[in-house]
C-alpha cells in the first residue's frame, strides 16, 4: 500500500463525534426544544456533562451563581452558549497530548489555536451575512481537525517539507501536499465529512488555506479569515510559521478594514483571557 | 529565573540569573532593551500599532500596543537606572501571512511605528530581524546581554 493510501484508510479509524453532541446539535435547531428533553439526552455522556459544568462556571461566562446541572446549565446559559459548550467538550478529546507534535507544536496549542479560531469567528460573524454563530464557533474549532491525525506522518517527513516549501517558494500547506499526498485540510474535511458535518461545514475546513477563500463569502470566508488572523498573532503556530498564502482583496466586500481586523485581534485578546477555563479543558 | 513574556506584556530582569522569554511573535513584535552598565533587561511583546482602536482596552492592557507599550518599556528601564546612550535595542517579529493586497500587514504596519518612534527619539537599533512569513522566539540573558532568537523551521542563533 502507498503512503497515501495509508493516510486515506486513517480516516475509517477515525473515532466517532461523541453521539450525544450530534443529538444534541440537532436537536437545538428546532427552537422550541425542551429543557427536560435536552438534559435526558446530555445525562448520558459523563464527560460532556462535567466539561459543561465546569466549563458553564467558568469566568468566561461570567456567572453570579455556581450551576449545578445540567438543567440549571440550559436555562442560565441559553441555546447558543450551550452549543458552543458542548461543541467544544465533545472536540477537545482529540486535542489532547502531542496532538501537533510533528507540526512542531507543544501540548495544548492545537487545541489553543482551535479555541482562538472559534471566538474570532464568532467575533467577525457579524460582517458575513448569513452565517450562524453556532456554526462560525464549531468550524473555527475544527478547522485544523486534519492535523490531529497526520500529524505524524508530517512529523517524518518534516525537514522534507520544509526544504520543498523553500525550495518551490510554496506555501507550508502546499509542500505538506507536495510531499505527503494530502493537506491537513483535505484530510480534516473528510473526517467531517465521516462525522456528518454539513456540506458548508466541511467546505470551509477543506478550503480554510486557500488562498482564493475570502472570494467565496460566507463560512468558507469567515474560517480562512479567522484562521488566517490567529496565525498572524502567532497563537498555536508550529513549524509552518506564518507561511499561508491568503488573498484579502475581496475583504472590502464585507466592510472589513484594517482597522475592523485590529480591533478583532484586540478584541480576541480579552476573550482569550477569559476562555482560560476552555482552554485548560484539553490538559 | 526564566520569565515568560505573553502577548501585550512586558517585563524587566534586574538578576543575573534572569532570562527574559517571548514565544510565538508573528504579526507581533519583540523589543529586548538591554543595558550593560547596571546589567538590567527588559522584553516587550506588542501585536498592534496604535491604541487609538480601542482607549478602554489600551487602558488596561497598554503593552499591546506600539504606542503606548514602547514609551512605557523605556521609562521603566529608566527607573531600574538604565540610560538611552547605553542601551542595545533588538527588535524581532513583524511577519506576516502571504497576501498581495497589503491588508493582512499587520507586522509591517507594527514595524513602521516603531521605526518612527525611534526616528524621532534618536534610538538606534542595535540589531533586527524582521518580516517575512516565519514565527519567532527572542530570549535574553540579563547576566550577559546574550539575545537568542529561534526562528521557525531554521534553528536557533544569536542575534
Amino acid at each position: 500500500m502507498s503512503r497515501i493510501d495509508d493516510i486515506l484508510s486513517l480516516v475509517d479509524q477515525v473515532p466517532p463525534f461523541p453521539k450525544v453532541a450530534r443529538q444534541v446539535m440537532k436537536m437545538l435547531e428546532n427552537e422550541n426544544i425542551k429543557v427536560r428533553d435536552l438534559a435526558d439526552v446530555i445525562q448520558y455522556d459523563a464527560t460532556i456533562t462535567a466539561n459543561i459544568l465546569k466549563t458553564c462556571n467558568a469566568a468566561y461566562y461570567g456567572l453570579s451563581r455556581k450551576v449545578t446541572s445540567i438543567e440549571d446549565a440550559l436555562v442560565v446559559l441559553g441555546q447558543q452558549a450551550l452549543k458552543d459548550i458542548i461543541i467544544t467538550s465533545s472536540s477537545v478529546g482529540f486535542y489532547k497530548g502531542k496532538a501537533g507534535a510533528g507540526y512542531l507544536l507543544e501540548e495544548g496549542d492545537l487545541w489553543k489555536h482551535a479555541v482562538a479560531a472559534a471566538i474570532m469567528a464568532q467575533l467577525l460573524s457579524p460582517q458575513f451575512a448569513g452565517v450562524d454563530k453556532g456554526a462560525a464557533f464549531t468550524a473555527g474549532l475544527l478547522h485544523d481537525i486534519g492535523k490531529r491525525f497526520i500529524s505524524g506522518f508530517v512529523g517524518e517527513e518534516l525537514k522534507k517539507i520544509v526544504s520543498y516549501a523553500h525550495g518551490e517558494k510554496s506555501s507550508f500547506i502546499e509542500a505538506e501536499k507536495g510531499v505527503i499526498g494530502i493537506s491537513h485540510a483535505e484530510f480534516g474535511a473528510l473526517i467531517l465529512e465521516r462525522w456528518d458535518f454539513d456540506e458548508e461545514m466541511v467546505k470551509a475546513v477543506r478550503m480554510h488555506h486557500n488562498p482564493l477563500a475570502l472570494e467565496e463569502g460566507g463560512l468558507v470566508a469567515l474560517v480562512a479569515l479567522s484562521n488566517t488572523l490567529v496565525i498572524s498573532m502567532g497563537v498555536g503556530v508550529g513549524a509552518d510559521g506564518l507561511a499561508a498564502p491568503m488573498e484579502g482583496e475581496s475583504l472590502g466586500r464585507f466592510g472589513i478594514t484594517h482597522e475592523l481586523l485590529e480591533k478583532a485581534m484586540s478584541e480576541l485578546w480579552f476573550e482569550l483571557e477569559k476562555a482560560e477555563e476552555m482552554i485548560n479543558l484539553v490538559k | 529565573m526564566k520569565k515568560i513574556v505573553g502577548i501585550s506584556d512586558m517585563q524587566i530582569g534586574t538578576d543575573a540569573d534572569d532570562q527574559l522569554i517571548t514565544y510565538s511573535l508573528g504579526s507581533c513584535i519583540g523589543v529586548v532593551l538591554w543595558d550593560p552598565a547596571v546589567k538590567v533587561g527588559g522584553l516587550l511583546h506588542y501585536m498592534l500599532p496604535d491604541s487609538n482602536i480601542d482607549k478602554v482596552k489600551a487602558a488596561s492592557k497598554p503593552y499591546m500596543f506600539a504606542d503606548m507599550g514602547i514609551p512605557r518599556m523605556f521609562k521603566e528601564m529608566y527607573k531600574h537606572g538604565a540610560s538611552k546612550n547605553r542601551m542595545k535595542v533588538y527588535v524581532v517579529g513583524g511577519a506576516q501571512v502571504m497576501d498581495r493586497s497589503g491588508i493582512f500587514n499587520i507586522g509591517k504596519r507594527n514595524y513602521m511605528v516603531l521605526r518612527k518612534m525611534f526616528w524621532k527619539n534618536k534610538v538606534m537599533v542595535t540589531k533586527e530581524d524582521v518580516g517575512g512569513s516565519v514565527n519567532r522566539t527572542i530570549s535574553l540573558y540579563v547576566g550577559t546581554g546574550q539575545v537568542r532568537l529561534k526562528v521557525s523551521g531554521k534553528g536557533e542563533i544569536d542575534l
